[in-house]
């Protein structure tokens, strides 16, 4: 009987080994089979998808492959149905109905309600669409419930969208441009800052805000057309289209 | 006094009879139908050759697709079971499986047992396949494995 046992787990052991993936192959598994179209280059991989390579593992529902010259030569991957993206290599967990990989140009867009993309310290969420390119370090979100963290900034806005640095491993935003109909968010250590268009350059060190200007800081806020805050010295300006307009309110806690 | 311990033993083994008898049946007849067509083939194996050594070419607009086994037996006028090392070959892909049905008219094939499709830097493991439009589409059934290189 131990024998008999012991001779099963071996042949278990050995079958699983001989389909176990090698460095630098990219193996996918179906619960449902796999649909190929030569003439339309491309194949349908149905159920329970999970594609594992040296860099990524994919699960998804329903997984459509895009390809070249022929299988192996895959140009873009779209996952449709509880979708999931994991890449240790490059610091990326994603989440979402759909994940569509653009292989060639390393672009990832996270596609449907309760999107969410994370990049290192960096946290995205959408309920329209996140798309980050690895080798452009461009990204955006755009949709209801956009927001974005990072250790020190915190960002809401119908569309968010920016340039990432690429050159260092630790990612950090080096342009960002938030805009909402209604008004955009972005919130600092200590400060508060609401318009309808926000926008911030690294080179500057400069956050620029136009529209329903507000800024809140501790119980001082301040409201405008157009405002500026320097983050080298964390100081800010706020003016108005008419001078007059600017508006102080300093709430005294002893009142 | 235990609950359990009051119950009749005659009873629950005849309950319990009853209930794997049902089980038994179920998993029988699921097991039956779902098989039927590939008995078929099984038994169709068994029979001695009406072709030895059968080959036939699909024909596309892109590719041609010779198509080789060492047995083959008509199911009907147009469907053949080909048996024993089938293989379908282009020059972009191979599919080698121990039995398909051929239909030799409208150039589609079909196999229920394991295949393993290659071609450049790329191996398929399934249970099954169907090929139709003239090999344009191929599916690949059940659990499948693909190995890119």
């Amino acid at each position: 009987m131990i024998k008999n046992l012991l001779l099963f787990i071996c042949i278990f052991l050995f079958s699983n080994s001989l389909y176990a993936r090698k460095v630098g192959e990219t193996e996918i598994l179906t619960d449902e089979g796999i649909e190929v179209y030569q003439e339309e280059k491309y194949y349908i991989l149905k159920k329970n998808v999970i594609i594992t390579s040296d860099d990524f593992i994919l699960l998804g529902d329903f997984v459509k492959v895009d390809f070249e010259k022929d299988l192996y030569d895959v140009t873009n991957i779209f996952s449709e149905g509880n979708s999931s993206l994991k890449s240790e290599v490059n610091n990326i967990k994603a989440t979402g109905p759909n994940i569509n990989i653009i292989v060639k140009n390393e672009q990832i867009e996270v596609i449907g309600k309760k999107s969410e993309f994370k990049l290192g310290e960096i946290f995205m969420k959408s309920n329209g669409k996140i798309m980050v390119n690895n080798l452009t370090g461009k990204f955006s979100i755009i949709g209801e419930n956009s927001n974005m963290i990072t250790e020190s900034i915190y960002i809401e806005g119908q569309k968010i969208d920016g340039f990432f640095s690429t050159n260092s491993e630790e990612k950090e935003i080096i342009k960002l441009n938030v805009y909402d109909d209604n008004i955009s968010f972005v919130q600092n250590e200590d400060t508060d800052m609401y318009a309808k268009k926000i926008i911030y350059d690294k080179k500057t060190s400069i956050i620029e805000m136009f529209d329903d200007v507000k800024v809140v800081r501790g119980k001082e806020i301040v409201t405008g057309d157009y405002g500026t805050l320097d983050t080298s010295d964390n100081s800010y300006k706020v003016k108005s289209n008419n001078t007059k307009k600017v508006k102080v309110i300093i709430s005294n806690e002893n009142e | 006094m235990n609950y359990l311990l009051s119950l009749n033993k005659k009873f629950i083994l005849f309950f319990s009879i009853i209930f794997i008898s049902i089980i038994i049946i179920f998993l029988f007849l699921n097991t039956f139908y779902s098989n039927t067509k590939e008995k078929k083939i099984i038994n169709l194996q068994n029979l001695d050759a009406d072709i030895t050594k059968p080959k036939f070419t699909i024909n596309s607009k892109k590719q041609n697709i010779s198509v080789t086994a060492n047995k083959g037996n008509f199911i009907t006028e147009n469907e053949i079971l080909l048996n024993e090392n089938v293989v379908f070959q282009s020059e972009k892909f191979k599919i080698i499986s121990d039995s398909v049905v051929f239909d030799k008219v409208k150039h589609n094939a079909y196999s229920s047992i394991k295949s393993k499709f290659t071609s450049e830097n790329t191996s398929i493991v399934s249970n099954g396949f169907n090929i139709t439009d003239k090999g344009n589409k191929i599916n690949f059934k059940g659990k499948t494995i693909l190995i890119i290189k």
